[in-house]
Parts: structure tokens; sequence; C-alpha cells
């Protein structure tokens, strides 16, 4: 091929100028590259954490008070509804005192909402308890042990898998007991929160109007959160967040590109003479714009692939210096942006070189011959 | 065959201090084989006409055969088409392509038009224009003059182009090249060659059999140089 030939030869005819610009083209699709991995795995790391139920609602208690039993009973008929308590309280696990998260559930509703890994549910009334998955990994905690609560020696039946930050309940550090046992180790009335679980996502909003409609009626008693919005919403925030880090890596690419164009632009007026006698000895326009932007292509190419590769390592390192964990980079969402790196690299560069080229291709024979 | 008709062939420039023509009602024909020069001072047309005989330039009035072909009002495309394969060009600063060898010189008119074989081809016209084979690997600049427009001669040979024009081929050469190369261009008439020179010096004009004057866009006089 001729042309790329000629494109190959006209590069290396400028070293440095060339290698300028290609290093212009490394630095925006290494920006790319590694800002659209970081934004990714940012995003993938929260979605991880986030436990996702978008078809519960989660009611609060308005004020210092907890949710009454009779208010309970109105959110029932609105739909399932899981009564939770909840306390703040200083246990000893393995002979370690820490501060734990108690959650008190009827047995019924534990299988509901949690997992298990290892063990069993609690049953009806039980005097046992459940712990989450990261206190037993801290605390080497296994099934058949017993932890020391209160005055309270209940036996661990049963280890929750990992369930992540939840906006209802965050069992992964807490220990769970029976609506019983809670009931006679802490002196509480009422639940510190009630889960309601809706059959269809849409019907959300529509158990949301009714909750507050029947509980709030004289007074402002719950608040009621729904998850869906909730986790939309940080979804959303960081999918902006990884929007602005293209954008960044954008914004640099376009300088690369300028510089692109700068240099065919420099390139097309320099060779001027030497395309009229391309014309003259019978180069076609075409060919000749063919030229200009495998020029364009190349420099493109080159910038882009090692731009990518080292956008790749960067955003290898981020992953290990800020997320302590390297497996997002090789999801495909983040290999993606390798891609998507190059194209915007490749594409930079052929569409600043559009313009010299088109005008290269566009001079007229008999005066660009004239040009000295 | 006239292998150049120009019937009436009128040139003009819209320039900012007015209209200049560059050609006024000039008409002739040019028989194949003939090896024509054209001379006459600044300003009197002659590039002109090279350019429009070249397909380089469109007339602004009356008409151009080249070849059997009339080209008024023939597109950028087709004119490029009949530059590559009818016609070739000897500039008087050579115009070699830099970046290519010498050898790759020649055979970039070959590989536009898609000749079979250019390699070989490039390789003998190297040799029948007088230049040893070794010295085609070499880019233009590490040749000298001469041997530039030897390479030059060689590349418009290229596609056996039915006329060779030739801007000033010895402008930029000392008088022992430029006997050399008008020697070379003699010897590529009696080849059958129509070859058509523009040029100011007599001694040049002296090698050919006819010449046109031109003064003011007209053609003065036509016959043998005396």
């Amino acid at each position: 091929m001729i042309f790329f030939e000629f494109a190959k030869r006209n590069l290396a005819r400028h070293k440095f100028r060339s290698v300028l610009a290609i290093i212009g083209i490394v630095i925006g699709v290494l920006a790319i590259t590694a800002l659209g991995i970081l934004g990714n795995s940012v995003q993938l790391a929260v979605s991880e954490q986030l436990c996702m139920i978008g078809n519960e609602l989660v009611v609060y208690p308005y004020g210092e008070e907890a949710i009454s039993e009779d208010n309970f009973e109105k959110i029932e008929k609105v739909a399932e509804a899981i009564p939770v308590q909840s306390m703040g309280d200083k246990a000893t696990l393995n002979g370690e005192s820490t501060f734990v998260m108690v959650y008190g559930m009827r047995s019924e509703d534990i299988p509901k909402l949690l997992e298990k890994e290892a063990g069993q549910f609690l049953k009806h009334g039980s005097l046992n308890c459940m712990v989450g998955s990261r206190l037993a990994d801290n605390y080497e905690l296994r099934v058949g042990e017993r932890a020391a609560l209160q005055s309270q020696k209940p036996r661990i039946v049963g280890v929750l898998a990992e369930r992540g930050v939840g906006f209802d309940i965050n069992p992964d550090n807490a220990i769970i007991v029976s609506d019983k046992m809670f009931d006679s180790m802490y002196n509480t009335t009422g639940y510190n929160s009630v889960i309601v679980k809706v059959e269809k996502i849409e019907d959300v909003e529509g158990a949301k109007e009714e909750i507050e409609a029947r509980l709030n009626k004289k007074e402002e008693v719950v608040m009621v959160m729904e998850l869906k919005m909730i986790v939309e919403g940080i979804k959303g925030l960081f999918n902006t967040i990884s929007i602005f880090l293209l954008g960044i890596g954008a914004i640099s690419l376009v300088v690369a590109g300028v510089s692109i164009l700068n240099v065919m632009m420099m390139s097309t007026v320099e060779r001027t003479k030497e395309i009229g006698v391309m014309r003259a000895i019978g180069t076609s326009k075409r060919e000749i714009l063919r030229m200009f932007l495998f020029e364009s292509l190349i420099l493109g190419a080159i910038g882009g692939v090692i731009g990518a590769i080292l956008g790749f390592g960067t955003g290898f390192l981020v992953d290990v210096l800020i997320l302590h964990e390297a497996s997002y980079l090789f999801a495909p969402s983040s290999i993606l942006y390798v891609f998507v790196g190059i194209a915007f690299g490749v594409g930079t560069s052929v569409l600043s070189g559009l313009y010299p080229a088109w005008r290269a291709s566009n001079l007229k024979p008999i005066e660009a011959l004239r040009y000295e | 065959m006239n292998v150049v008709e120009l019937v009436e062939v009128t040139k003009v420039y819209e320039l900012p201090r007015g209209s200049v023509k560059a050609l006024d009602n000039v008409t002739a024909s040019i028989e194949a084989g003939e090896f024509i020069s054209v001379m006459g001072p600044s300003g009197s047309g002659k590039t002109t006409f090279l350019n429009i005989i070249g397909c380089l330039d469109t007339p602004t009035g009356g008409t151009v055969d080249i070849g059997g072909e009339n080209i008024n009002g023939l597109d950028d495309e087709a004119l490029t088409k009949i530059r590559r394969d009818k016609i070739g060009f000897v500039f008087q600063q050579f115009n070699l392509i830099a970046t290519l060898t010498a050898l790759e010189n020649i055979e970039y008119p070959m590989i536009l038009k898609g000749v079979n074989g250019h390699e070989e081809k490039s390789k003998e016209l190297v040799s029948s224009v007088g230049l040893e084979e070794a010295l085609g690997e070499n880019k233009p600049n590490e040749l000298s003059g001469g041997e530039q427009q030897r390479v030059a001669i060689a590349r418009a040979l290229a596609n056996d182009p039915d006329i060779i024009l030739a801007d000033e081929p010895t402008g930029n050469l000392d008088s022992k090249t430029s006997k050399d190369i008008m020697q070379l261009l003699k010897d590529t008439n009696e080849r059958g060659k129509t070859i058509i020179i523009v040029t100011h010096d007599p001694q040049v004009a002296s090698y050919t059999k006819r010449t046109f004057r031109l003064v003011d866009g007209r053609i003065d006089s036509d016959g043998v140089f005396l």
C-alpha cells in the first residue's frame, strides 16, 4: 500500500514532531482509560456493597419514640411487614469485648430478609442467636459457640451470609436474636424500624403513600424510606462521578487533537510543493486525502495503543492503592475502557487530520507546484 | 495523428488588479513524435500554454484535445487520469518525491496506474536514462542535479505517455550537464515520444525541430528554430 508507506515515511522524516504528537495522544488515552477504569471500579465496588432491594420500604419512627404495636398493625395491613428491634450493645465474643448491633426479629421473619451461610435459623422463641458474617470472621466464631450479651450467654446456631451495607438493616457486624430474647434482655417497647416488602417494584410508591396516609394522619409519626430511590440516587451519583472523570480524560484528548491538527497543518504547508508534484503526475485528490488520513491514523493508533496499555497499568495501580482490590480491573465493563480509550485516541487523531487532509487534497496542483 | 490540438484557446486570470490575458486566441496542433520548444519573454504565457496542454489548468475559452480526447469540461478526476496516463512531466527543480528512492520515484506513476511488474520496468528505465542501477536505491538528496533530472525523465516515461512536457529542464543544471540532459531528451524523442520544452535558453531550443515564440499570449512565430 503505497500511501500507507508514504504516511509512514513522512512521519519518520519528522520523528521528533511525530513523537510529540503521539505523546499527546498517549496522555489523552491514558487519562480516559485510567479514569474510566477507576470510575467503573468505584461503581462496581459500591454496587457490590449496596444491598439492592428495590422493592422494600423502611418505616422509621419520626421522633424519639419507637413505632408502636398499633402502628405496626396498621402498616401490616398495607403489605407484608417485618418489625425490627435494634440496640447497640457490648458483647463478649471469644473472650474479646466489642460493640455490636443487636437486632431482635420474629424468628419467621429472619429467612425472609437474610440468608445463612452456616448452621440454622432461629426457632420460634429461641434463646439462641445468629451472628453476622463479618463478626464471625473477625472473632473466629463457629456454630455451637456462645456469645456473651448482657447477662445472657446465647449459643450461636447460625452464621449469616455476607450482605453488605443495607438501608434496612446491617447484619454483617450484628447479632440477631429472636423477639422474645430481645425483650428479655432490653426493656424497650415498640419497634425501631419496620421493613415493608411489596410484591412488585412498581407498588413501592403506592405502598409508601398508603402508609403515610394511615399513620401520619394527625401528626408525623413515621418516615417512609424507599430503598429504590436511595440505591438509584447513589448509583446516579457514582455514574456522575464516572462521567466527570471521563470528561477530564476527554479534555486532555481534545488538547492532543489540537496538537495533531497543528502537526498535520504544518505538514501540509511544508509539503505543498510535493503535493503539487504528486497531483501533477497523476495522484488523485482521494489518494492525497488517504495519505494524510493514514498519517493521523498511524499517530492515533500508536498513541492509542501505548496510552491504553499505560492507562490499564495506571488503572491497576489506582485500584490496588485506593480500592485495595484488583479484581474490578478485569471486569468486562472495565476492560471496555481500554478499547474506549483506543477508539477515542484513533478517532480524535483521524478527526483532527480530516481538515488538513481535506485541505491538502484540495490544493490546486498548479498553485501547489508554484509554492516555494 | 495530432497529439495536441488547441483551437482558439484563451486563458484569463482574474487578479485583484484586474484581469490578465495569459493566452489570447491560441491555435496550434502538434503531431505525434514532434520535438518542440516554446520560447518567449517572461509573462508571455508559455507556462500557461504548457499547463493547459498538461491538464494542470483549464482554458477560459476555446477547445483543447489531448491524445485525441477533448478535455474541455472534464472533472478533476478525469484530468488527473489523463496526466497520469498520457503525460509525463519534467520540472526545472526535478521535483522528485523526497521520501522515495530513485527507483521508487520511477515506480510511483506505475503504481498509481496499477501497472504490473513495475519494479522490473523501473530498473529498465533507470538504465535507459543512462544511470547505474545501484544509484536507484538512493534518495533524491543523495543524487547530483543531473542524476536527479535523469530520474525525473525516467519517471515521466514510466507510464509510456503520449507527450513529455518539460518546463525549463536545464534551468538548474550546469552547461555540461544541460547538454547531457538535452541529448537524453533528443534520444527519447527519436524513440518516438512527443516532447514539448518551455525554455529561455537558445541552446536548448537548438535541439528541437520546431519552436513556438509567444508574445503577450499569442503565438508570434511557429517554425524551425533559427
